[in-house]
């Protein structure tokens, strides 16, 4: 398949807009479709290793996976190992576990005091 | 606390060892470039079995075995060595993740049933001569079994592998 060369960006872009609508609305497979805040501390800190950055906070006695994006976006969203002590309260906002008695969250967005991470801002 | 599990221990021990404190320390874009290396080593080790067992099925007979399956044999020994020199650090990342994911227990189960069976394959007679002089009808059954259970028992530990990270 060849398109003209002058077409390619006009193309490009209209690819664009019919996949951008698609990628927002659509959910987490296995997650709730409702978003939930959560508000708790700090059990063990941001990891950036793995396929998905992770923390883990304590909230009303449970302790949450908080799953965040894959480690360069969220490290685009301006997270950084170590950058939230352990004990300080974050409040995240995302989408939990459907699965009963699993207690965690993918992640849309997290508050730290004053700072915020928009981890997931076309999510929000 | 891990659930007993088959294997939590060594997925525990793993975590905690050198190889994943390592691989943690190494920065945003090291998991995607392993698990890149990982993709790799796969297609080139599926891949070149593929055709070489689709040969000793009787596909492309027009190709000798003999000359088919030096080069698919060495291809697939380095895509194995690629991938296992980037599962290893991969798992070893988060390990006690994969405590109750039953796709392990399909996988690694899988994964030795193909090196047993590529081990009985070179063992066979049929195997030893296909180089140096035409086969007899029951050597060449020998190799269709090999390939055949080589085709399932590589697929299934693909396909487990491919669903680890969906459970």
């Amino acid at each position: 398949m060849t398109l003209p060369k002058s077409l390619m960006p006009r193309a490009a872009f209209a690819a664009a807009l019919i996949a951008t609508p698609a990628y927002a609305h659509h959910g987490w497979g296995g997650q709730e479709e409702k978003v939930t805040d959560m508000t708790g501390t700090v059990v063990q800190g941001v990891s950036m290793a793995g396929p998905h950055a992770t923390l883990k906070i304590k909230v009303n006695g449970e302790v949450w996976d908080i799953t965040l994006a894959p480690p360069a976006r969220a490290a685009r969203s301006g997270l950084k190992e170590g950058l939230i002590p352990i004990g300080d309260t974050v409040t995240v906002r995302g989408n939990r576990s459907t699965e009963p008695g699993r207690h965690e969250m993918k992640t849309i967005y997290v508050r730290h005091g004053k700072d915020e991470f928009h981890v997931y801002p076309d999510r929000e | 606390m891990p659930s007993p599990h088959f294997g939590a221990h060594f997925l525990t021990w793993l975590e905690a060892s050198p190889l994943g404190a390592f691989t943690r320390s190494l920065g945003v874009w090291s998991y995607g470039v392993i698990n890149l290396v990982h993709i790799l080593g796969i297609t080139l080790l599926f891949g070149s079995i593929l055709i070489l067992d689709l040969r000793m099925l009787g596909a492309w007979r027009q190709i000798p075995l003999g000359v088919l399956s030096r080069p698919t044999t060495r291809m697939a020994q380095i895509g194995f060595v690629l991938a296992l020199c980037s599962g290893l650090p991969m798992i070893s990342v988060k390990s006690t993740d994969y405590i109750g994911n039953p796709f392990l227990l399909i996988k690694f189960p899988a994964i030795a049933l193909a090196l047993l069976n590529v081990w009985l394959v070179h063992r066979t007679q049929a195997w030893q001569a296909h180089r140096t002089r035409a086969l007899m009808p029951s050597e060449n059954r020998r190799l269709k079994i090999g390939a055949a259970l080589s085709l399932i028992f590589w697929l299934t530990a693909i396909a487990a592998g491919r669903m680890i990270g969906y459970w």
